[in-house]
């Protein structure tokens, strides 16, 4: 009788072989993995890597955060004090959320940095710019959203002198803020509608945009310091 | 070196990257390595705040709704939010300091939305056009004199209006003992308004030592709010706007103590209205001082 198991290193590699031939998953995975970048590339080019760090980060406490808070201005000052002083290392999880945001804006500050000191904005990779700047904008609109959750007196004042801000824009600018407070002054509805932004909305758009940098990231390759000095020479292309 | 057109600059940047992709190392394990340790260094920075922010609190307080202090890192949170009722200061978050900061310098309200809108809206073009716009094809520094410039100068802007903006002034106390002196002083409009009648020192808002304004604007200021003017209507009763609006107008656009040129149009209701509203109203310097 012949044998009816393949041997066991096949039967180890069975699970892959499987994902591998209906989705292609892995070969994608190796060729993010194993793709050559110059071999000049400095400690600066950590700073993307380290951005997508503190964003899963974020993501993470988020979720945490969203288990016990409530956007209703009669009980988020209470949820917030519940994470903070009763649950279990709350306090941590609410930390690093809140700290992780501005660690979060340097980095976005010293990554924008490098990548224009480099002139890594230049061809071919200027769409990765564009998508970067965008992304640099949401997170700077997640904050302002992310603040009035806490709805200390902090948290109040700022956002109605932001929202009067804005509302000072001409034509667009009045609609805007009746928009964003969800009528002429800060209310339930406005708690709310700050929430869904900053927890829905404005967290999926900036997800997105990171797989698009990402990608672009992958497929146009990390660039070499301006004063790289492998120069491509006569003969050897 | 013949000049080359934008083709054949595109094309030879392609080889050269191509030769320095085939002689350079795997993103795995080298970049990753390099990638692994910023980024734990980057969730220690983080941690390390969160530990050093909680281990300053103050015990949580006995009384309900009120700040837990903290050390240097900040209150674990303030009090709760309490529409128009206390005198507070708003200042952002730090990062947006330097456009808390664009504010003060144009508060007028005719350039106001120099500081709000154009300015932010010009920053927001040129950084999402930025390629466009700097069609140098050189990435040495040494040959990018323009973008050098723009990189020094920007950071240095930013810095120092995120500086000025940290040390912006918040309220101050009622100095006046005349009517409505401390319901300005110890509610929301010494928040951002500067008036050396009522001691306050706010500086979102157009200054009231500086600027008279009668009593039908005050009014309609405090009632329906314009710009960044929160309207108050749903905070205040009629007879304390009344109060607020005849307070302003007899002492607005004058030194601490003196009428100014608007007096006049508040004859009528001010400091009546004061009375009627009773409490923090009625009372001069005194009430502020109590509170």
């Amino acid at each position: 009788m012949s044998t009816l198991l393949p041997p066991p290193s096949e039967i180890a590699r069975m699970p892959a072989d499987w994902v591998e031939e209906r989705s292609g998953l892995l070969s994608i995975g190796k060729y993010m993995l194993f793709r050559n970048v110059p071999k000049d590339i400095s400690w600066l080019q950590t700073l993307g890597s380290a951005l997508m760090t503190v964003f899963i980060l974020q993501a993470t406490t988020g979720v945490l955060l969203a288990m016990y808070y409530q956007p209703d201005p009669n009980t988020a000052w209470n949820t917030i004090a519940f994470i903070t002083n009763d649950a279990t290392l709350g306090w941590l999880v609410r930390g690093m959320h809140k700290w992780g945001s501005s660690i979060m804006v340097v980095l976005l500050f010293l990554h924008m940095g490098r990548t224009f000191l480099f002139g890594a904005y230049k061809y071919p990779r200027e769409m990765t710019w564009i998508t970067g700047a965008i992304i640099f904008i949401l997170v700077m609109a997640m904050s302002f959203t992310g603040y009035l959750l806490v709805f200390d007196e902090r948290a109040y004042w700022a956002t109605v002198v932001g929202v009067n801000i804005n509302g000072t824009a001409p034509i667009l600018g009045p609609a805007l803020s009746y928009i964003l407070m969800v009528g002429p002054e800060i209310s339930t509805h406005t708690l709310s509608r700050f929430y869904a932004l900053h927890m829905l909305a404005l967290p999926g758009a900036i997800g997105g945009l990171i797989a698009l940098h990402l990608w672009l990231v992958i497929r146009l390759g990390v660039t070499s310091p301006p004063w790289s000095r492998m120069k491509v020479t006569e003969g050897d292309v | 070196m013949p000049r080359l057109t934008a083709r054949e600059r595109r094309d030879r940047y392609q080889r050269e990257y191509a030769f320095q992709k085939r002689h350079g190392k795997s993103f795995f394990p080298h970049a990753v390595f390099h990638d692994t340790i910023v980024s734990l260094i980057v969730v220690g920075i983080i941690m390390g705040m969160s530990i050093l922010w909680w281990a300053q609190f103050e015990p949580v307080p006995l009384e309900p709704g009120v700040e837990r202090a903290g050390g240097i890192l900040g209150p674990a949170y303030e009090g709760r939010a309490d529409p128009g009722v206390e005198a507070y200061d708003p200042k952002p978050e730090w990062y947006f300091f330097f456009l808390f900061e664009l504010l003060r310098i144009f508060k007028t309200p005719e350039l106001l939305i120099v500081g709000s809108v154009i300015i932010p809206t010009v920053w927001m073009v040129l950084l999402i056009g930025w390629p466009f716009i700097d069609r140098n094809p050189d990435r040495r520094l040494s040959r990018r004199p323009v973008a050098l410039a723009v990189g020094v100068c920007v950071p240095i802007v930013l810095l120092t209006l995120t500086f000025y903006g940290s040390k912006a002034p918040g309220a101050g106390g009622a100095a006046s003992q005349a009517p409505g002196a401390a319901a300005f002083a110890g509610g929301a409009c010494s928040t951002c308004h500067a008036f050396a009648d009522a001691g306050s020192a706010g500086n979102v808002g157009p200054s009231l030592t500086d600027n008279a304004v009668d009593y039908d604007l005050a009014y309609d200021l405090i009632a329906n709010g314009k710009g960044g003017m929160p309207a108050f209507s749903g905070t205040y009763s009629e007879d304390e706007m009344k109060c607020l609006a005849g307070y302003v107008a007899t002492h607005s656009g004058a030194p601490a103590g003196e009428k100014g040129p608007e007096a006049a149009t508040a004859a009528e209701v001010y400091p009546a209205a004061c009375e009627t509203a009773g409490g923090l109203f009625a009372g001069g310097g005194a009430a502020a001082t109590g509170d």
